[in-house]
């Protein structure tokens, strides 16, 4: 067994409907790192997010978490074992407040009195805003939120999908700063349509294009090879 | 100071239309005695009480899972006639146990059944084909097994054995005479019991196998010994009322009328959450993607349960007896004053209002409100103040996003689903010795609590209560003025409201309020 990889996706397929969104994925997350998936719109970076953890379940291939075999499990399963999910639109419930935000993340009694340190050291505001219904927070609160959320848990990896989307430049920073300072102790697989946000935050990347992985590497590596910079994302 | 005035020019029209719905019960003291509108207005919050109980569950469902369950009201139905069940015919209850419990132990396994599963190795085919192999099986076991269990039941279409004679006899307080228990035939009782056992296990894990057909198998674990417990209680509970029949149905008959309803009332309301959870599981699930295929299942489902309310219990309606504690008459009644009706259990209430001397029914007027206001008041908290209830309130929005949190959905939406049909059955069940039994009930109220919602808004729970009592009190004053008449100007004649004008009033308020108001009193605006 693989004991460096805290997480090993190999091969998936993975169907919406009649359409075969996934055709071939392979990814290795190792413990402690930050690694970031890249590739165009519609590549199926979120797809491949959402099939770790069971929401689109794969057909085919084979999902590792930890040394035990996830794929074929029901969701919530797959994310008591661990796994913490900030979504695209972050999904903020709107009818909670900011405070049952956090705590329907509870697994276990106390889960949030015991990370209320970790959370509101990361994202003070949060702090200030803990009464007010979901609906009332700006944008780049409930992505705090939506991150927070995914720390009351004790999670060992956590699924970050466009942490960035729609921030202003100064949320952008803080935002990098709080994954950059959680990465300490958690493992991070991170989709990141902003190239400059994922090349400084991530160690190693994997490439999805057209539903299949075709190149991964370290980041450091990435940053000079214009080529495949220019012909996957497309940026310059 | 600003704030309340935002607030209050945001909410004009609902509180123009509430200020109007409240003067129209103000000047309807006017053609009546202060006593009489008392006495409707209990009459209105009573029935509002029943209608509240049925439409809050429906509209928790609807907000929570976007269904619109078309047999709440035959639930209501089914959840009297349980609790006329249990109440009238305790040795049936216990008779019923038996086959019951034994049937649900092997879906209460159903973990054991995904580890065997995951352990075996099977081939693509064998995994295609064995569940529906399984199925036929249990089905024919379970089709041997059942018609061989002893079930003392009444008989509807045998007038001296008919549910109108048994209530009958239970009102004079006949309850043990014309019971003969029934006993096994020539097959031992432990062939019988073993076999639906057998199909139970049988089709549980044939359930689970057609499950797991297009899904790759996980890896095994071990299961914990709590895994097992619920499954061995049940089957002790089965294997029980066959050993222990006589004592336990002597337990039940000897019991005070009273506690024996406290008992029918806990049977309906888990009859009606055990049916909700098996609807949701067998029928729903299913149709989540197909909103219109959910209405239609559950308009079919209605129709069969209706059909088997009559095979069972026959066409002719009965009423469910008052327990002792409400039905006290002779001497010191009607009671004047609360401690005189502790004494004496009086069906009424005497007290004079406005000079005059009136009667309230104690069960009707007085404690069938305040059940209502209790479950308002539990329901709230539940929604409100429970990790159940965050995470309905949560699902509601995004279940997905919930279900990414580590929560069971699946399972909260069934138990939300048993939750909201169960509280129908208990509504039905409490409303059985006011407005007494029938196969039309169910029909009749959920046309009733589709109005309530649509008056106080679709999924709105303060809605729901809202409509509740507006409806209950227009249909009850609409019936006191059909007594009375109302005297409007340019008719010579006092015009009487005739009864089928009752529910037609009720549609009109609700034309009326959705032309001012679309999404209902308290709803959401879109």
């Amino acid at each position: 067994m693989d004991n460096h990889n805290l997480l090993k996706v190999r091969d998936i397929h993975t169907f919406i409907g009649q359409f075969h969104i996934l055709q071939g994925v392979t990814v290795e997350v190792p413990k402690g790192s930050i690694v970031a998936l890249l590739g165009r719109n519609g590549a199926g970076k979120t797809t491949t997010l959402k099939s770790i953890l069971g929401l689109t379940p794969p057909r085919q291939g084979q999902v590792t978490f930890d040394g035990q075999e996830i794929q074929g499990r029901r969701c919530f399963e797959i994310a008591s074992m661990g796994i913490g999910f900030v979504p695209e639109h972050r999904a903020i419930f709107r009818d909670l407040s900011v405070a049952e935000n956090l705590k329907i993340a509870e697994r276990k009694k106390g889960d949030l009195a015991r990370k209320e340190e970790l959370i509101f050291g990361l994202f003070p505001d949060l702090k200030r805003l803990i009464k007010l219904p979901g609906t009332h927070l700006s944008g780049g609160q409930q992505q705090m939120l939506a991150v927070a959320r995914a720390l009351v848990a004790d999670n060992q990896l956590l699924l970050i999908d466009e942490p960035s989307e729609g921030l202003a430049p100064v949320l952008i920073e803080q935002m990098m700063k709080a994954i950059r300072q959680l990465s300490a102790e958690t493992t991070v697989l991170l989709v990141e349509q902003n190239f400059i946000v994922a090349s400084q935050l991530a160690e190693s990347y994997v490439i999805i294009e057209e539903g299949r992985s075709v190149k991964s590497g370290r980041m450091a590596d990435l940053a000079d090879d214009r080529e495949t910079i220019h012909r996957y994302l497309g940026a310059a | 100071m600003n704030d309340i005035a935002v607030k209050l020019r945001r909410n004009q029209t609902l509180i123009i239309t509430l200020v109007v719905l409240f003067v129209l019960y103000i000047m309807a003291a006017q053609g009546m005695s202060t006593k009489d509108w008392v006495i409707t207005t209990l009459r209105g919050l009573s029935s509002g009480a029943v209608i509240f109980l049925v439409a809050a569950g429906f509209s928790i469902v609807l907000g929570l899972m976007d269904v619109f369950n078309m047999a709440q009201g035959t639930v209501y139905m089914i959840g009297a006639y349980a609790g006329w069940s249990v109440y009238v015919r305790p040795d049936t209850l216990i008779d019923l146990l038996t086959p019951l419990a034994l049937l649900v132990v092997g879906f209460l396994l159903n973990p054991l059944w995904n580890n065997l599963l995951d352990r075996l190795n099977l081939s693509h085919r064998a995994v295609q084909v064995w569940p529906w192999v399984g199925l036929i099986l249990a089905g024919l076991i379970l089709l041997f097994a059942l018609p061989h269990v002893p079930i003392a039941v009444w008989d509807w279409k045998d007038y001296q054995d008919s549910p109108i004679v048994w209530t009958q006899n239970f009102t004079r307080g006949i309850r043990t005479s014309l019971l003969e228990p029934a006993r096994f035939g020539d097959i031992s009782p432990f062939i019988v019991m073993g076999g639906i056992l057998l199909g139970s296990v049988l089709a549980a894990a044939s359930l689970v196998g057609l499950q797991r057909r297009n899904r790759a198998a996980s890896a095994p674990r071990r299961l914990p010994w709590s895994t097992f417990v619920p499954a061995l209680v049940l089957a002790g509970i089965g294997i029980g009322a066959y050993l222990f029949n006589d004592s336990w149905t002597r337990f039940l008959l000897d019991l005070n009328s009273t506690l024996l309803f406290l008992i029918a009332i806990a049977v309906a309301t888990l009859t009606g959450a055990a049916l909700g959870g098996l609807m949701e599981i067998a029928f729903i699930r299913p149709l989540y993607a197909r909103p219109l295929y959910q209405i239609l299942m559950t308009l079919g489902l209605s129709a069969i349960g209706i059909d088997m309310v009559r095979e069972i219990w026959g066409r002719n309606p009965f009423m469910l007896p008052r327990p002792s504690i409400f039905n006290g008459s002779g001497e010191g009644c009607p009671a004047t004053s609360l401690g005189g009706w502790l004494e004496h259990h009086c069906s009424t209430l005497s007290v004079t209002i406005g000079g005059k001397a009136a009667r309230i029914r104690v069960y009707n007027e007085i404690f069938l409100i305040l059940v209502g206001v209790v479950m308002l008041v539990v329901i709230w908290v539940l929604i409100q103040r429970t990790r159940l209830g965050m995470i309905i309130r949560a699902g509601v929005q995004d279940s997905e996003m919930v279900e990414a949190l580590g929560i069971n959905v699946r399972r909260v939406f069934t138990l939300v689903f048993a939750l909201g049909v169960g509280t129908a059955a208990l509504g039905g069940v409490l409303s059985g010795p006011m407005t007494g039994l029938s196969d039309q009930m169910g029909g009749n109220l959920l046309l009733v609590i589709l109005v309530t919602l649509a008056i106080g808004g679709l999924t709105s729970y303060p809605g729901a209560f809202v409509g509740a009592a507006i409806v209950g009190l227009v249909q009850q004053f609409i019936i006191k003025y059909g007594q009375l008449g109302i005297k409007l100007p340019f008719m010579d004649e006092p015009f009487k409201p005739s009864p089928p004008l009752v529910p037609a009033s009720t549609v009109l308020l609700m034309v009326i309020i959705l032309l001012i108001m679309p999404q209902g009193l308290l709803g959401r605006k879109e």
